[in-house]
């Protein structure tokens, strides 16, 4: 069989490997956009106004989200923003989120905004989406693991619910008000 | 009148919006959990979740050290999915994707039922052993174990085992034989 190839299509073919690479890397990303469409478009259909997202400008990569604290807990009707960074890998490999709008939480760090959270960790699955984490991460601000703190003064706080949510709220800055 | 025929009109809506939802429950069923598009070249997990072979492919490569379904996160494996044949979708449609194909469907064919009958312990491989065990030549009757029609080949672990086992018996066999001549 091998020589009955036309020489020709041979050569042509030997630097197929180097473009169908690239093509395959097209396709992959071409996949992360559509997941990351379909998701949004889901977002914008469901009627939850407790969390939201969007992409930040053009870049479907990146996405501001916006959550408000549960109610019945001290963080009840307080608004948080967060960024969303979503690798190439996505949903193979989790998104990186961190608050943008300051949070005093156990499992926040005040300063940076970065969350201790094991299903943005080790404990992701691909079939979590945008709304999935947002929602996750609206019931770990009424639940902290008070076992792994990030902010050790919070953790400490968190049983003196009333002393929490003094200096939650001394320490909070809408976003949108500044 | 006027009341009636718009009843009607708003029952048939009520139908209609009916028929859409479920029509729309009905396509969501068959996504696949990772890409969340319809899923293709579908495979289903032992634990029952639906997913495009490539994008379980992927995502059990990405965690080839603790490979769980990203539904139930049970335990799952490349040889634990079932591929699911619809029909009129025979061709494989992508040659450019570099995943490999995703694995066969295991089908076991019912057993001929050849050999001793009383060493036929319905295992393939196994009764073998009995057979030399119990004297010399009973493998030359019970020697059905390479030949036992396999339908599909199988690329699970079992069968390569059983593959190296009946390999090694019959080594052991003709040695046995060569030494039974010899002595």
């Amino acid at each position: 069989m091998a020589q009955n190839v036309n020489p020709r299509l041979e050569s042509s073919s030997s630097d197929s490997p180097k473009r169908s690479k690239d093509m395959n890397d097209r396709i992959e990303s071409n996949k992360v956009i559509q997941r990351l469409q379909k998701e949004l478009m889901s977002l914008m259909m469901s009627c939850d106004e407790s969390v939201s997202a969007f992409p930040e400008g053009d870049n479907l990569f990146k996405w501001v989200a916006t959550i408000i604290g549960p109610s019945d807990t001290v963080y009840e009707n307080l608004k948080y923003k967060l960024s969303m960074e979503f690798p190439r890998g996505y949903p193979y490999k989790p998104p990186t989120v961190i608050f943008i709008t300051p949070c005093f939480h156990p499992n926040v760090d005040f300063e940076s905004g970065s969350i201790c959270l094991d299903i943005l960790k080790e404990k992701w699955s691909a079939m979590y989406d945008v709304k999935a984490i947002l929602i996750s991460l609206q019931s770990l601000l009424g639940e902290p693991n008070n076992e792994s703190p990030l902010n050790v003064k919070a953790a400490q706080m968190w049983p003196r619910q009333e002393e929490f949510k003094a200096t939650l709220l001394s320490t909070y800055k809408d976003s949108e008000s500044n | 009148m006027a009341t009636t025929s718009s009843e009607s009109d708003s029952s048939r809506k009520n139908t209609d919006n009916k028929e859409n939802e479920s029509k729309d429950e009905q396509n969501n069923m068959f996504e696949c959990n990772i890409c969340l598009d319809n899923a293709k070249d579908a495979v289903v997990s032992v634990c029952g979740h639906l997913f495009c072979w490539p994008c379980l492919h992927q995502w059990l490569e990405t965690r080839s050290s603790r490979q769980v379904c990203p539904v139930c996160k049970a335990v799952i494996s490349k040889d634990k999915v079932i591929p699911i044949y619809g029909r009129g979708n025979t061709k494989q449609e992508d040659p450019r994707n570099k995943v490999p194909p995703r694995p066969a469907g295991q089908r076991t064919e019912p057993d001929a039922n050849t050999g001793f009958p009383g060493f036929n312990f319905g295992d393939g491989g196994f009764h073998l052993s009995f057979g030399i065990g119990a004297f010399p030549f009973g493998f030359l009757t019970s020697f059905n174990f390479s030949d036992r029609p396999h339908g599909v080949p199988v690329g699970g672990q079992l069968q390569q085992d059983d593959h190296y086992l009946s390999k090694l018996f019959l080594w052991i066999a003709v040695i046995f034989i060569v030494w039974l001549l010899l002595a």
